[in-house]
């Protein structure tokens, strides 16, 4: 086809774009992700009957708000990935400052606990199974946004990789938080920061595979 | 752009024939002018305008959002065609040419930056910046003192300088 031709076909065929459209697809799939991630944690671990007692305690709450956060400044990251040419200053400071967040919170918590005990405050009971269950509770989320962002046109597939798996980790962390047990903030800092990083990096060996358009 | 995404069919063909233009040249330079590879990305190219236009953020500026999309492409033909294609050195020439389409891309950006300046600033930074003139010549040409000058073009760098980063912020 001549190109003036496929000018005019294209041209012919334009429909108004709301903006928002692409952002509302994102959230769209986060929403999936999340729902895809309550099915598998409350499916596979099942329900905990002092539920509604420790939804009244504050260290019950610091977990999903840690990891939510970090979902939003990935958020952005997702979002700039997937706009060619756009830069993602405010992901990174969001991204930045919830770790810088939880680091000072884990710190204060090591401070204040007997030293024996630290130990104990970073392992708690389920060390081995939170970066695991994260990377699990994180698939939905990872499957829908990567869709998602392979209909934008990301032009750097491993870098938009990674802020996709950063982004279904934080989403993925912030449901398996319900279910979680812990409840010291070091424990949070190591084993959820290191669950979320390592979907960052499943996502980042993923994009060069899946992402391209 | 804008006009386009706004559903506007006739703003949105002036737009495609323009980047038909500019692109050309982009692929000419880098596959060799005319081939049958190069009208085949620059189709590709404007398709992916086209299905992608949703992604480009209004507030950002469009000459890059095009040229990531235009060298996406071209990757994407490289990585197909299994081997990177050589430059002949004496066609290395055409790399630094001064004249070219997709400076008049950057221009289209620049004109507008400048457009936000002063009168005289502009003119001065044109003259300075992009004309080669020195700026004894343009304390000349404008009737100003050479340090007034210098001020002048400092203070206006800063302040394009800034904007371009209030609109990537």
């Amino acid at each position: 086809m001549r190109t003036d031709e496929l000018i005019g076909v294209l041209a012919g065929a334009v429909e108004p774009i709301p903006p928002g459209r692409v952002q509302g697809r994102l959230l769209l799939a986060c929403l999936a992700g999340v729902l895809g991630a309550a099915a598998l944690v409350f499916g596979i671990l099942g329900l905990k009957h002092d539920f509604p007692r420790v939804m009244l305690t504050a260290p019950f709450w610091m977990k999903p708000a840690y990891t939510t956060w970090f979902a939003v400044g990935a958020f952005m990251l997702v979002d700039r990935a997937g706009r060619p040419g756009a830069k993602a200053t405010t992901g990174r400071l969001v991204l930045v400052g919830a770790l810088a967040a939880i680091a000072c919170l884990a710190a204060i918590n090591l401070v204040f606990t007997p030293p024996q005990m630290r130990m104990h405050a970073m392992m708690g009971l389920s060390a081995r199974l939170c970066p695991i269950a994260i990377i699990v509770s994180a698939i939905p989320a990872l499957v829908a946004v990567l869709i998602v962002l392979r209909g934008m046109a990301p032009t750097r597939l491993t870098h938009a990789g990674m802020a996709a798996g950063l982004l279904a980790g934080g989403v993925g962390a912030s449901v398996y938080a319900l279910w979680c047990r812990e409840s010291t903030a070091a424990f949070v800092a190591v084993w959820y920061t290191l669950g979320i990083v390592a979907c960052g990096g499943i996502g980042a060996l993923l994009g060069p595979l899946v992402l391209r358009w | 752009m804008l006009r386009g995404l706004a559903g506007e069919a006739s703003a949105h063909g002036e737009l495609l024939t323009l980047m038909s233009r500019y692109l050309r040249g982009y692929f000419g330079r880098r596959l060799g002018a005319g081939t049958a590879d190069m009208e085949d990305l620059v189709q590709d190219t404007l398709l992916a305008i086209h299905l992608k236009r949703e992604t480009y953020d209004p507030a950002q500026p469009f000459t890059p959002w095009a040229y990531m999309l235009a060298r996406y492409k071209l990757l994407d033909h490289f990585r197909r065609q299994g081997a990177r294609t050589m430059v002949p050195l004496e066609d290395a020439g055409a790399l630094f040419a001064t004249e070219n389409a997709e400076e008049g891309a950057v221009r289209r950006d620049l004109g507008k930056l400048l457009g936000g300046l002063p009168a005289h600033q502009s003119q001065l930074l044109q003259d300075v910046k992009l004309t080669g003139l020195s700026m004894e010549e343009a304390a000349a040409k404008s009737g100003m003192s050479v340090s007034a000058v210098k001020v002048s073009v400092h203070r206006g760098l800063k302040s394009m300088a800034k904007r371009v980063r209030d609109a990537d912020g």
